[in-house]
């Protein structure tokens, strides 16, 4: 699949969102919750996005991702400006190049740890996907649990799960939504080490929102956001 | 690509409540459809079958005249592949040495008889043998009344007109013999081929030629129409099975009901499905976000999720066959042995298409709408939860699917104007319904004092109002389809029962000469009988409406009434089971006036105040309406067309008088004795009739009973959907109640309590709507009489109370046995 859209940025640009508003209106009042946001992310970069509870950053998150479309601006995403696209093509974008953690998981409950990981492999049609997704989850340190469902799983195994379902397609960009909010703090550690080791390995761009200054510190990058503005530090 | 997901998740899915009672539900209609289908096929066959053994035959062609039927007509259905057989009835005089006897005699060829069987006995102390033809040429065979009046042993000689007859057995019963009262005479059975030889048939005579019929349906219809002109000519006429009024009647109000039934347990299922399947489709809304989030297209989604109903719906599809067929073939077996009949029962694929498109419209009208919608899921869903999309779509969803509700209940149940006025009654139950509910939810608050378990339970209702509302609103229909059904299956069951009561009259006595009549009046008493009065009857014509030949005036003056004598009669009172319509009974000193039935006067256009003038053998006499009276005919009791006064125009003219009594089979006895003492009194014993009557009943009541069966767990399947649904959240609430330290004693209480006042204002709204469909079903379709059903009314809200308490309760389960902190972690 090829999508060909102008490339107005430099290569080295994985991210770039120009001039950004994002106005929603619950029960008829509209609401800004993003305003005039404009920041880039290099490839091969950790970036975090830290602020308070409501701030935006989910929001700023899932428009970066292509989960949903920013009222007004641009934002490219590898290149291609994801705003202009349409669900199903953001979606392809997605299966291709994009990787997700969540606070919550988000593994499918009746699927095995093996098969959550298969699932990108198998959307990307990958033909040994079996031996990969094994591989993955033994890097994770999972090698003995591939048979058990989410629920036989602890928080910190699920994460892990995810972590290596994330990395399951080699993408170039991860998005981590809270990746240790629900984790206790050695778990969170753990799991942090592991997301920064694969994406060493994988010179994968990862973009990350959290509440944890620890966790932050160790990006690249940092991005305050207050009240829907973003200030880079 | 996903097929991998797809193998699994169809796997794996099933085990979600939901799916579990997606499935049930379309497994129910499945069932039902096919049961109902399947069954009712073979319960119509063997119902004709036994119908056509009153025929003797599937067909009768009857000559309106005395002449013979044309040859032609026997040869055109004999060239069609049809079954014949000749009859011809006639009375003439039997003689043996110096006795004589006016005598019934039907002659038959070697074909008779083509349905049924005759009973015959060898002779008066041998058994009883079913046979399959009627007597030799040459032989006789006499009832064995006849045999005892003309003083006879078997294996002597009768003279039948001219010719020489033996007697070779005796006739205990024809499948077609007829107990209508003009058949009291003697009864015997010859070889058509004698016939000739009695010379007992002149010009002039009075003889019935009949032709009997046999065969495919199919080629029966055809023949009709080939010979309707001869037919349209006036010169024959037609008997079917469907003619017999008791038959027909109770094998249509079976048919319809089954039909009804059927409907009503596929709109419980669809309800079950539609429910169960918006439960799943809000389930899988996470899976989806995060599906699209993982790159999966909509159309992707679409598939995903229509592949795997698909094969849900093939499963129970086949899961439903799989338990209707051998169900169909059980019920059918078992009323095979009650009618003592061949199993007829046959599978054939093509009469399962309604079953098929039942399975596919509920499943693709029902089922697949909500889930459908799934792939507008937005995939913002993954990281944050967003309110309900699908709200505006609830509207088209309703209209969809009420059109196709509409459609399936017309293709089940046929008419028109009953699946109308059900949809149009299920609408203004459902406004009234909300009415009622919005009232009971908006006042429960009010319910004051109680234990901490009622008071939470009143609370809940309050705060979950909309919930609350929804599912008092289902449950009410609920009860009330099951409700209607209950009661139109124990009020049809009434009314078949009422109408041949314990005791019912199964033996008639006709021909009493009026010297006998106080002697036989006393032989009665004395045996302590169930009996009817003595009727005088005179048998005649009717000639004159107003002065003006009958035939001329009447209305339609080709009703066969006009043609034959009717049976007149004179009494104080009138039938018990007959009403007066319009009119007044005679005073005690009324002598100008006359009674007459209802659809006689109907068909020929007589009103109250007509003079109708009648012969009977050379005396005239008339009368005028006073009244018009209904008769049910088919209460085995003594009915006639005509009544007139005590004292009125029949006072002089010579009469025989008849009765009819009920004699238990233990004291078959009485009979011997009755005849004994009283030789030239016809006894007509209808026992035999009776009793298939009640086996058909009986039959049909068993299928009614089965399909209600199915109708209720369809019922059941639609209140675990619904009590479902709210499981979450009251998991949820449950599971934080016993972290804050709620006991589960009390958690339980509340919540069995709380669904126990839902089930009891639901029970009582769903009886009384049941009532009104019931008045309004019973009116229009099965022609009943409404009455309130007390116990019904007052059960019926206590078993749905009850029920809902324990369907809750056992929900309820995963919040009293988990812990609540791992019940909190699952439900996140």
């Amino acid at each position: 699949m090829t999508i060909t859209r102008p490339i107005n940025n430099a290569n080295d640009c994985m991210i770039n969102i120009q001039s950004v508003n994002h106005v929603v209106t619950p029960g008829g009042q509209p609401l800004q919750i993003l305003q005039d946001v404009t920041m880039q992310i290099q490839r091969g970069q950790s970036a975090a996005i830290v602020g308070r509870s409501g701030s935006g950053k989910t929001t700023l998150l899932g428009l970066m991702a292509g989960l949903d479309v920013p009222s007004s601006g641009a934002i490219y995403l590898d290149g291609e400006q994801i705003n202009c696209l349409s669900e199903d093509e953001r979606a392809r974008l997605r299966a291709a190049r994009v990787g997700f953690v969540f606070q919550s998981f988000q593994l499918l409950p009746s699927l095995t740890a093996l098969e959550n990981v298969l699932l990108p492999l198998e959307l990307a049609g990958m033909v040994d996907a079996r031996d990969k997704a094994i591989d993955l989850l033994q890097q994770v340190g999972l090698a003995l649990r591939t048979h058990h469902t989410p629920r036989q799983l602890s928080g910190g195994e699920q994460q892990r799960v995810a972590i290596a379902r994330a990395f399951a397609v080699t993408p170039r960009v991860l998005f981590a939504d809270e990746p240790t909010g629900n984790l206790d703090s050695q778990t969170g550690a753990d799991i942090t080490d592991l997301l920064m080791k694969l994406n060493k390995q994988q010179g994968t761009t990862l973009v990350m929102v959290t509440h944890d200054d620890q966790l932050a510190a160790r990006c690249d990058r940092q991005f305050h956001i207050d009240a829907g503005r973003v200030q880079s530090q | 690509m996903i097929k991998a997901l797809q193998q699994i998740t169809i796997r794996r899915d099933l085990r979600l409540r939901q799916v579990k009672v997606m499935l049930a539900a379309v497994m129910i209609a499945v069932t039902t459809v096919a049961t109902i289908n399947l069954f009712a096929g073979h319960l119509q066959q063997t119902l004709m079958q036994t119908a056509s053994s009153f025929l003797a035959a599937d067909r009768q062609l009857i000559a309106r005249s005395s002449q013979p039927i044309a040859e032609p007509l026997q040869q055109t259905a004999r060239n069609m592949g049809l079954k014949t057989s000749k009859i011809s009835q006639f009375s003439t005089m039997l003689t043996a040495g110096g006795a004589f006897q006016l005598t019934s005699v039907k002659a038959v060829d070697s074909a008779y008889p083509l349905r049924g069987q005759i009973e015959w006995q060898a002779n008066l102390q041998a058994p009883r043998e079913i046979l399959q033809q009627g007597p030799a040429p040459g032989e006789i065979w006499l009832n064995p009344r006849l045999l005892r009046l003309l003083e006879m042993t078997i294996g002597e000689q009768v003279t039948v007109g001219e010719a020489q007859l033996t007697v070779s057995g005796l006739l205990l019963r024809e499948p077609d013999s007829s107990f209508d009262l003009s058949a009291f005479a003697p009864h015997a059975m010859m070889h058509f081929a004698d016939v000739a030889a009695t010379n007992v048939i002149q010009p002039g005579s009075r003889v019935r030629h009949k032709l009997l019929l046999a065969g495919d349906e199919n080629l029966l219809a055809d023949f009709e129409n080939s010979v309707q002109p001869e037919i349209d000519s006036g010169g024959h006429r037609w008997r079917d099975a469907r003619d017999g009024d008791n038959l027909g009647e109770s094998l249509n109000k079976a048919e319809s009901f089954l039909l009804l039934g059927g409907s009503l347990a596929v709109l419980l299922a669809v309800v079950a499905i539609a429910v169960a399947s918006r439960q799943y489709a809000l389930q899988q809304r996470d899976t989806v976000a995060l599906l699209k989030t993982l790159g999966l297209t909509s159309r992707a989604i679409r598939r995903l999720y229509a592949t795997r109903l698909l094969v849900w719906g093939l499963l129970s599809t086949l899961a439903g066959l799989l338990i209707a067929v051998p169900f169909a073939w059980f019920l059918s077996a078992m009323t095979a042995q009650l009618m003592a009949q061949p199993l007829t029962f046959s599978l054939q694929l093509w009469t399962l298409w309604p079953t098929l498109l039942t399975a596919l419209l509920v499943l693709f009208a029902f089922a697949l709408p909500p889930v459908d919608r799934l792939r507008t899921t937005p995939a913002m869903q993954v990281l944050r939860s967003l309110p309900q999309l699908d709200r505006g779509f609830l509207a088209k969803d309703l209209v969809f699917s009420g059109l196709l509700v509409f459609g399936l209940l017309w293709l089940f149940a046929g008419a028109l104007k009953l699946v109308l006025s059900l949809l149009a009654g299920l609408s203004v139950l459902l406004v009234v319904l909300l009415l009622f509910g919005w009232l009971f939810v908006s006042s429960v608050r009010s319910f004051k004092g109680g234990s901490t378990a009622w008071r939470s339970a009143i609370v809940a209702l309050h705060r979950h109002k909309r919930a609350t509302l929804s599912q008092l609103a289902v449950f009410a229909m609920t009860m009330m389809l099951a409700a209607t059904l209950v009661l139109v299956r124990s009020s049809l069951l009434a009314d078949w029962q009422a109408q041949l009561p314990e005791g019912a009259p199964n033996h008639f006595l006709v021909n009493i000469a009026p010297e006998t009549v106080d002697d036989v009046d006393e032989f009665l008493s004395n045996e302590q009988l169930q009996r009817s009065p003595l009727y005088p009857m005179v048998r005649g014509r009717l000639t004159e409406i107003n002065n003006q030949p009958a035939k001329q005036v009447a209305l339609n003056p080709d009703d066969d009434e006009l043609r034959r004598e009717l049976n007149l009669t004179a009494a104080l009172s009138y039938p018990d089971d007959n009403k007066i319509i319009t009119g007044q009974w005679f005073t005690e000193d009324e002598t100008e006036g006359l009674s007459i039935e209802q659809s006689l006067a109907e068909s020929l256009g007589i009103k109250l105040g007509d003079k109708l003038s009648f012969t009977a053998g050379s005396d005239v006499f008339s009368g005028k309406v006073t009244s018009i009276r209904s008769v049910q005919w088919d209460s085995m009791q003594p009915n006639f067309y005509i009544m007139f006064p005590k004292n009125g125009a029949l006072k002089d003219l010579p009469a025989t008088y008849l009765s009819s009594f009920y004699l238990d089979p233990a004291d078959k006895s009485v009979l011997n004795n009755f005849v004994r003492q009283f030789p030239t009194v016809s006894v007509l014993e209808i026992d035999h009739v009776i009793e298939r009557i009640q086996d058909i009943i009986q039959q049909v009541t068993q299928a009614v009973e089965a399909i209600l069966l199915l109708i209720l767990l369809a019922a059941l399947s639609v209140m675990v959907a619904v009590v479902s649904a709210t499981m979450s959240e009251r998991l949820r609430e449950g599971a934080l109640l016993r972290t804050l330290g709620a006991q589960q004693k009390l958690l339980v209480k509340a919540t069995m309590l709380e669904f126990a006042l839902i089930g009891l204002v639901a029970g009582i709204l769903g009886v009384l709507a049941a009532e009104a469909a019931v008045w309004a079903l019973q009116y229009r379709m099965f022609a009943g009489e409404f009455r309130w059903h007390w116990p019904v009314l007052l059960i019926l809200p206590l078993i749905s109370s009850i029920l809902l308490a324990l369907l809750g309760r056992w929900q309820l389960r995963p919040v009293l046995t988990v812990s609540p902190m791992l019940l909190l972690k699952r439900l996140e």
